[in-house]
């Protein structure tokens, strides 16, 4: 009969014998047999798709299966059959980056006297590869203290153009910056910080087609994004492709920070399986944020990426880190990896990344303002109405202090949430209009007064910023 | 762990001077955890070797038929790390395997100066370090891990 000899360090998962001798046709047959015998063993050769693991080589005497026709290579009762690993491998750094220069020294001086980072960390940092997705919130502190770290290949996706709503929080843009592409000016600024950081620009959104491809190449994520759709995605392809997801969240006055899809550790899916309802959980711009929460948040996942990097530390994965500025607490839940979770479980059912538009139920990209929609009125037709002294309510459903920051004169303030109990104050026979900041309460507020019997009732698109844009420029923007 | 005996380490810290400025590699033969034979090996990779190692699966499968012959079991793979430290790097990580324990040896400016070991999961996605005992080879044993 045809032998295999086993390698030693296998030898445990198959009844500490050196060599098996079993009866089959093809060196296929021969491990499909050795593996059904020793189940442990099948393991250390198959993938878990049942694939020959790709460091496994097979010789049947002194020829490689692969030159011969691989598994079904036939095999007779003299072959002896061997399985090598393919081994290599090497310090990967080129020769200039594998030193620190004389100014780097320098420049790095507090780092290279902490023991737990001396030479060594500070090498690790150089040679590390970290992609932030969005030049942001969050992102601005992460760009500005990973590249001062020294972190030496930073990666920057963003599309986006700075705005003067950004200023209050995103310091690695400036007043100056306005109108300028965020890249630009973030790289900019990371430049002027530290310029042995290499910087690569993707100048574009992160999108299914595009996410694995430009993930594959750095060694840590960091999710500075402020949108379900993108959150899951970036949580989907470093599960996929086996990468840490330095997360954090932020609202009003409290963030959220953990490190996802670790070593074993739990996902953005273990923690939150299905996205919240569209609407429900409001972004920044619309609910706001406290400018220097980003900063503090920011600054936790760039700890968390600065201590992968190293390895120092007890990292944040499966604990999920809560902040209160007001209160000024900082609280840890417990994560755990959900073996019922759809990517990262004992079964994962997605294997590739999906629609995530879809899956979180928003449409895709910006609001793209292509006609009006049923229902919809629009603002010049809104000022037509006013000048002309028709006789409608116009219903602003914000918030009163945003009502506070500008209104459209005439419009009665019934906020979101108080209008199931104040619809006594409107006559179901009047016209309404109903608006908001940009037209999504809005819209949530017509639903809801159809629903209740009123028939004439219409929603402004575009809200009060598209009033500012097109009627009265007099009224400020926020 | 693995503990690594004079001999043997004498012809692994030679083998990486000798090489330097490129990578060397090689097995280490033995019985459970200790090393008493190095097999220095040639490196196969194509390209610049100041920083890449391969190792042909034919000449680990001639050193695996030696240590059948001498009773002896192949236990590990050594390489170098010239001018830099004996860390896993992930060139490390992605072509290594399980089965063995890696031993990276530092080697700057010609002269040895740190070595660690480290042992690969089967999914060659993490590499724990492990406990490594090397002879000085001045003076008496000493350990690193």
């Amino acid at each position: 009969m045809p032998k295999i000899l086993i390698p030693t360090p296998l030898r445990q998962y198959a009844g500490n014998q050196s060599e098996v001798e079993l009866s089959g046709g093809t060196v296929g047959e021969l491990l499909d047999a050795l593996s059904r015998q020793h189940a442990e063993l099948r393991r250390h050769l198959y993938s878990d798709q049942g694939k020959l693991r790709s460091f496994v080589n097979v010789y049947v005497n002194d020829e490689d299966i692969r030159h011969l026709a691989k598994e079904a290579t036939p095999v007779s009762a003299q072959d002896t059959i061997s399985i090598v690993p393919s081994i290599a491998g090497g310090a990967t750094a080129p020769a200039e980056t594998a030193t620190l220069s004389k100014e780097e020294i320098l420049r790095y001086s507090r780092h290279l006297i902490i023991p737990e980072i001396g030479m060594e960390g500070q090498l690790k940092l150089k040679q590390a590869k970290v992609l932030l997705i969005g030049a942001g919130g969050l992102g601005s502190p992460l760009a500005l203290y990973l590249a001062a770290a020294g972190v030496g290949r930073i990666g920057l996706v963003d599309f986006d153009v700075v705005d003067f709503t950004n200023l209050q929080r995103q310091v690695i843009h400036a007043t100056a910056d306005v109108g300028r592409k965020k890249l630009d000016s973030a790289i900019e600024s990371m430049s002027a910080i530290n310029p042995h950081v290499t910087l690569d620009r993707f100048d574009t959104a992160l999108t299914s087609e595009n996410a694995l491809e430009i993930l594959k190449d750095y060694d840590i994520v960091v999710d500075g994004t402020d949108n379900f759709p993108t959150r899951y995605l970036v949580n989907d392809a470093c599960v996929l492709l086996g990468k840490p997801n330095v997360y954090g969240s932020i609202f009003r006055f409290e963030g959220q920070a953990t490190v996802f899809a670790y070593r074993g550790g739990p996902c953005y899916r273990c923690l939150y399986p299905e996205p919240p309802p569209p609407g429900l959980v409001p972004s920044c711009a619309e609910g706001g944020v406290l400018g220097i929460l980003p900063g503090l948040i920011g600054l936790v996942q760039a700890t968390e990426a600065v201590k992968l990097i190293t390895g120092i530390g007890e990292p944040l994965v499966g604990r999920l880190l809560l902040y209160d500025a007001l209160a000024m607490r900082f609280r840890e839940l417990k994560l755990r990896r959900d073996p019922e979770c759809p990517v990262c479980g004992d079964h994962p059912t997605v294997r590739e990344l999906i629609d995530y538009h879809q899956f979180c139920g928003v449409p895709r990209g910006g609001q793209a303002p292509a006609g009006l929609k049923e229902g919809e009125m629009d603002v010049t037709e809104l000022k037509v109405k006013i000048d002309r002294g028709d006789r409608f309510i116009l219903v602003d459903v914000r918030e009163p202090h945003e009502f506070q920051i500008c209104s459209i004169p005439g419009s009665v303030l019934i906020p979101l949430g108080e209008l199931s109990k104040r619809t006594g104050e409107l006559n179901p026979a009047s016209e309404i209009v109903v608006h908001c900041k940009s037209g999504g309460r809005s819209a949530r507020a017509v639903e809801f007064l159809k629903k209740s019997g009123f028939e004439n009732v219409s929603n402004l698109a575009g809200g009060i910023l598209a009033w500012s844009d097109k009627v009265d420029p007099r009224v400020p923007k926020y | 762990m693995i503990r690594i005996e004079k001999a043997a380490w004498a012809v692994i810290v030679g083998h990486a001077r000798g090489a330097y400025p490129d990578e060397c590699c090689g097995a280490m033969l033995g019985v459970s955890g200790v090393a008493s034979i190095a097999v220095p090996l040639e490196n196969s990779y194509h390209g610049s070797q100041t920083d890449r190692y391969e190792i042909r699966p034919e000449d680990l499968l001639a050193v695996d038929r030696q240590a059948r012959r001498e009773g002896l079991e192949l236990i590990g793979i050594y390489h170098s790390h010239p001018d830099c430290d004996a860390y896993f790097s992930v060139t490390d990580l992605k072509n290594s395997c399980a089965w063995y324990s890696f031993v990276v040896v530092s080697i700057r400016e010609g002269r040895f100066d740190h070595a660690k070991s480290f042992r690969p999961n089967a999914d060659q996605t993490v590499a724990e370090p492990e406990d490594l005992a090397y002879p000085d080879l001045e003076e008496s044993a000493c350990q690193r891990s």
